[in-house]
């Protein structure tokens, strides 16, 4: 019987979420559980709300899974809550693109104490309205008005992925979809969840030697350790002030996690 | 004199045909020598639409320079008087409106 513990994240990937904003998980689900809630939403005649849950409880498994309580653990402590709030988004065959947007209003939250987990029960092609992300966007306060006049942006990312992947995504990352030109339905059923208690110690896999990695100017993020991954990572190329900027808040998000108020693992 | 009205006439209805293509930039910086974060292309056609893919895209210019020497007049600046915080981040890049005006073949 494996348990969350082995599936903690290790101290990469945490920073590459703190980073990137999203994580992708391939848990290993019971063989024929992602068939089975595909088959219940196709023959769903009206959607229930946060209430999909009911419809379709096989979601549970998923959600129960030890992986995605690992991945959970990990980012928003052993106490995480599932919200009540969940949504079946269909995407019709057909239909058009989602314009880019944040969730909410511009309340931005440099803690990392809320996130969505998008569970895709099918395979998902570009032809079939992927969602689309773009990484490191997840620190900016941006009414989605003002994002009206972009359309794609370099380095963005479609959710193109496995039946019975999960997608963390924080909460404030820019996302929207491509068009459905495919004759499927492309499902996601999105949850939300939330930290209950501020860190004292990591959560996740922690090996405090990693932070006493040098900066390497000569790999920079590829590295592959927190210190670089954090301090070198810019996943779409922004500029030198915004680039900074996002580090600054970097740094605030890891001292957070690791429950320590002093820098470990970047530069100033 | 009716020589003269049917030229001017001529005139105007070239002009008339010239429409406005427009295309917005998204910089890195504010230098148009900069790279392009984000590309918008709208072409002055009914139901034209442009819109988020899930292909990689392929945009022909690499900075707002490269689209000047296409052609492209920068109608719009971005504005960089606005009050700002330095420890802030809002959107993405810096935004230029270009436009070409040129007979469109509907």
């Amino acid at each position: 019987m494996s348990t969350v513990t082995e599936y903690l994240l290790d101290d990469s990937q945490v920073a590459e979420f703190v980073v990137k904003g999203y994580h992708l998980l391939e848990p290993d689900l019971p063989v024929g559980l992602n068939e089975t809630i595909a088959h219940k939403l196709e023959g769903l005649q009206s959607n229930p709300g946060d209430a999909i849950t009911d419809a379709v409880p096989e979601l549970w498994q998923v959600l129960k899974h030890p992986a995605v309580g690992g991945a959970l653990t990990s980012l928003l402590g052993p106490d995480y809550e599932v919200q009540g709030h969940r949504h079946w988004h269909c995407k019709q065959p057909a239909s058009g693109f989602m314009q880019w947007h944040q969730d909410s209003t511009n309340n931005r939250d440099t803690r990392l104490n809320r996130f969505l987990g998008l569970y895709y029960p099918t395979d998902v092609t570009p032809d079939m309205g992927p969602t689309i992300i773009v990484p490191g966007t997840q620190y900016r306060n941006a009414p989605t008005d003002r994002m009206a006049t972009y359309t794609n942006i370099r380095g963005q990312v479609p959710v193109v992925v496995k039946a019975g992947t999960i997608a963390f995504t924080h909460y404030d990352l820019w996302h929207g979809t491509a068009a459905n030109r495919s004759a499927r339905k492309r499902h996601m059923i999105k949850f939300l969840f939330r930290r209950t208690k501020d860190n004292e110690t990591p959560t996740w896999n922690h090996d405090p030697a990693v932070l006493d990695k040098a900066t390497d100017w000569n790999h920079r993020d590829g590295a592959g350790d927190p210190r670089n991954i954090l301090t070198f990572g810019n996943p779409i190329g922004v500029s030198q002030s915004d680039h900074y900027k996002e580090r600054g808040i970097r740094r605030q998000v890891w001292d957070y996690l690791i429950g320590q108020g002093t820098l470990q693992a970047i530069d100033a | 004199m009716p020589k003269k009205s049917s030229k001017k006439c001529k005139k105007k209805k070239k002009a008339k045909d010239k429409r406005q293509r427009l295309l917005y930039l998204h910089a890195r910086s504010p230098s148009v020598f900069s790279e392009i974060l984000g590309y918008t292309p709208i072409e002055p056609l009914a139901d034209y639409q442009v819109e988020i893919t899930a292909e990689e895209p392929d945009w022909p210019y690499r900075t707002v320079h490269g689209a000047i020497v296409d052609g492209w007049q920068v109608v719009q600046f971005p504005h960089l008087q606005a009050p700002f915080d330095d420890s802030d981040l809002d959107v993405v890049g810096y935004e230029f409106i270009l436009q070409k005006m040129e007979v469109i073949e509907a």
